[in-house]
């Protein structure tokens, strides 16, 4: 007896004190599963490890893209499993999310963050739903900039285009020396950001924000113009079999020097910088025609999932460190993105990153920023978008041209009855 | 009273128990799946809100209207003809030309069948580097024998991206049928070739009038298992092209995954499963059908 009783002491003795050394480790799914983007997201880990004293994070990678972390998060709510936090694309990605019910809401973790101070007004737009933010930025790309090869460009005596007579002469001057122009890639999303361009030119910020609200039609002349725009600016000097490659295959081409220019995100800049080639000394960048002076951007955020209390309160501790000048510098700088916080000191980029920083600050304060509107418009419409926008890029012909309106018009149509599109 | 009468039976209720786990397994894992299925696919539901909303057989009328849909079907179609004829057919002949007991054959046969260990997604990788259109393997060996000509953008060209999706998956998968073709072939009594060699036959002869007939058993696994790969395929069709570019090389799994995660479209991704699930029904059953019938016979042989 008195051996059980000495024993049961001891073990009652071990549960009380093991809460003050055992800390609970939360998860952050996330699907950057290599390179600079896997580094970015372990140094923000490490950051929120270091800054949040009574809970641990580990990142559990979730291979793939926006679509695969999607499956594994509907079976986790299904399962009432989700993560503490986790990467989500910005705007309808949250408002869907939030609209089932499965997303806390952060007004208060925004407000002790001062989300309002600290992010500027373009990028607030896209992660309140009603007012209500779902989603706090980390990691911000522009997706408006062409990525060029300075030795070819020195070779021919070109200089950077600043319109697009200029990014024609310069296609095609690349061309008749035997380069491949303007590199692209295969997917949903690369012809659609290089369709932006040509689109904000036609449509202008108003115009863009009327196509993500619902309120300017597919068939409209003002669309059908930007869709002439691309093919004879952008579509008749893209490189040789485009779409067979991947955008680390076409980057590659231009660090080979057999393609000229390639129009990507500026993660493409920390794949360069990764291969030795060279920011300001190998590549250069310039502005696409049509949004010098504004910046397009593609942006992630860490949303968190409705759950246990003690979740919900790690996950908002992970936030604070990962939305602080240190957390946010922590990522973007080995991700080769913006850190989305204006209180980050430039100062920690490279060449590349202080060109997209002033890009981004000249392109806040003229109330020019852009978010990328495969997220902006309802799902279906987005993603179809970037499907038809491809198919257009690969065979431009008025035929092509005429299905992917009378496609595109027919979703915008059922979006708008089921009262689906909203006003960012 | 029948059923009591039954289960008073001491060797029933310990067949029943035997039974009892795999019946419990199979409804659970495979029975409340498909009846789940069809359940949703009457709904519309974006996969995590709280209510779904009934829709009745909106999301079938509404994929019949869709050209994306009815050019997976033909997709799929095409991939159960692709299967059932180039795997099968390379791996018949690859397992005859080593059945007739060459030098190596050890070697040849880990060679063979090495593609079809590894994973789907490595598949895709180390294809996707191949088929890269500009200096991938492919293009370069053609530049180097003077045949650069028939070069072509293999995943990027619409109209190429399905054929170069089954020379992958051809590499891939022709070793399991290699390996069960030459099992059949080295398990056929040596007395029925050597009979026919005696009676005057020639090996071409011999394989096809002798050695192939015997292979049936083996025929029906490659063929069966051939054509249920080819209306499930999904992962390398997926890692690879995405069914992309432009739904050109979309199967039906692919189309399904896309709706339900890409479009949040749970209800109509379900639709196209019930669909895949009744076509399949339709293309497989008679062949197992008939099939189970040979084997039948032939045990009453």
């Amino acid at each position: 007896m008195k051996k059980t009783g000495l024993l049961g002491v001891i073990a009652c003795a071990a549960m009380a004190t093991s809460g003050v050394y055992a800390q609970e480790t939360y998860e952050i799914w996330h699907y950057y599963a290599a390179g600079s983007e896997l580094a970015g997201m372990e140094a923000m880990i490490a950051n929120g490890n270091a800054s949040v004293e009574d809970a641990q994070f580990s990142g559990v990678i979730i291979p793939g893209n926006v679509v695969e972390l999607r499956r594994q998060l509907q079976t986790a709510f299904l399962g009432g499993q989700p993560p503490a936090a986790y990467q989500s694309s910005m705007a309808f990605e949250l408002k869907a999310f939030a609209d089932g019910g499965r997303l806390h809401p952060l007004t208060d973790v925004w407000s002790e963050i001062g989300g309002d101070e600290i992010f500027p007004e373009g990028v607030q737009r896209v992660v309140k739903v009603d007012g209500v933010p779902y989603g706090v930025p980390f990691d911000l790309s522009l997706i408006n900039n062409v990525f060029y090869n300075t030795a070819i460009f020195e070779e021919l005596g070109l200089q950077q285009p600043t319109d697009w007579d200029s990014f024609t002469q310069t296609c095609t001057a690349l061309a008749d020396a035997g380069y491949q122009p303007l590199g692209n890639a295969g997917g949903t999303f690369w012809s659609l950001y290089n369709f932006y361009a040509p689109l904000v030119s036609v449509l202008g910020e108003d115009g863009y924000y009327q196509l993500a609200s619902g309120e300017l039609g597919f068939d409209s002349p003002e669309f059908s113009e930007a869709l002439d725009l691309y093919r004879d600016m952008m579509v008749s000097c893209y490189a040789d079999n485009w779409s067979g490659k991947t955008w680390t295959q076409t980057a590659d081409d231009v660090i080979n020097g057999d393609t000229g220019m390639f129009m990507m995100g500026i993660w493409v800049g920390a794949y360069f910088e990764q291969a030795d080639f060279l920011a300001g000394e190998d590549f250069d960048v310039f502005q696409a025609p049509g949004t010098v002076g504004k910046s397009v951007f593609q942006m992630d955020v860490l949303a968190v999932p409705e759950g246990t209390e003690a979740g919900i309160a790690a996950a908002e501790d992970f936030i604070v460190a990962a939305a602080s000048p240190e957390g946010q510098a922590a990522f973007a700088v080995p991700k080769g993105s913006l850190a989305p916080n204006v209180n980050v000191d430039p100062s920690v980029y490279g060449y590349a990153g202080a060109r997209f920083a002033e890009q981004f600050t000249e392109a806040s304060a003229a109330n020019a920023v852009l978010p990328n509107l495969f997220f902006l418009l309802p799902t279906a419409v987005g993603t179809e978008l970037g499907v038809q926008i491809e198919r257009f890029a690969i065979d431009p012909s008025d035929t092509v041209k005429a299905e992917l309106i009378a496609t595109l018009e027919s979703l915008r149509q059922q979006a708008l009855a089921e009262d689906a599109y909203i006003s960012w | 009273m029948a059923l009591r009468s039954l289960m008073s039976n001491r060797t029933t209720r310990t067949h029943l128990a035997f039974l009892a786990l795999p019946v419990v397994l199979f409804v659970t894992f495979y029975i409340y799946p498909i009846v789940s299925s069809i359940h949703l696919s009457l709904h519309s539901w974006d996969g995590f809100s709280p209510a779904m909303r009934w829709v009745g057989l909106q999301n079938y009328a509404t994929l019949l209207g869709q050209p994306r849909f009815i050019n997976a079907v033909f997709n799929n179609i095409t991939w159960v003809v692709f299967m059932l004829v180039v795997p099968t057919g390379i791996g018949l002949l690859l397992a005859a030309l080593l059945d007739r007991g060459m030098r190596g054959e050890g070697v040849f046969r880990i060679i063979f069948f090495l593609p079809f260990t590894i994973p789907a997604v490595a598949v895709a990788a180390i294809w996707r580097w191949m088929y890269e259109p500009s200096n991938g393997l492919l293009t370069t060996v053609l530049n180097l024998i003077g045949l650069g000509g028939l070069s072509q953008n293999w995943l990027g060209d619409p109209n190429i991206v399905n054929f170069s999706l089954m020379g992958a998956v051809a590499w891939w998968t022709t070793g399991f049928a290699f390996l069960v073709f030459f099992a059949g072939l080295r398990n056929i009594p040596t007395e029925c070739i050597e009979a026919s060699r005696i009676e005057g036959a020639t090996p071409w002869q011999t394989f096809w009038k002798v050695s192939f007939p015997l292979l049936w058993p083996s025929t029906i696994i490659v063929l069966g298992m051939s054509a249920i790969d080819a209306m499930r395929l999904f992962d390398v069709v997926w890692a690879m092209t995405k069914g992309g570019p432009a739904y050109s090389s979309e199967v039906l799994a692919t189309q399904m995954y896309d709706l339900a995660f890409g479009r949040f479209a749970m209800g109509q991704a379900s639709a196209v499963a019930v669909y895949l699930l009744i076509i399949a029904a339709v293309i497989i059953m008679p062949y197992i059908y008939y099939m189970s019938n040979r084997v039948t016979e032939s045990e009453a042989e």
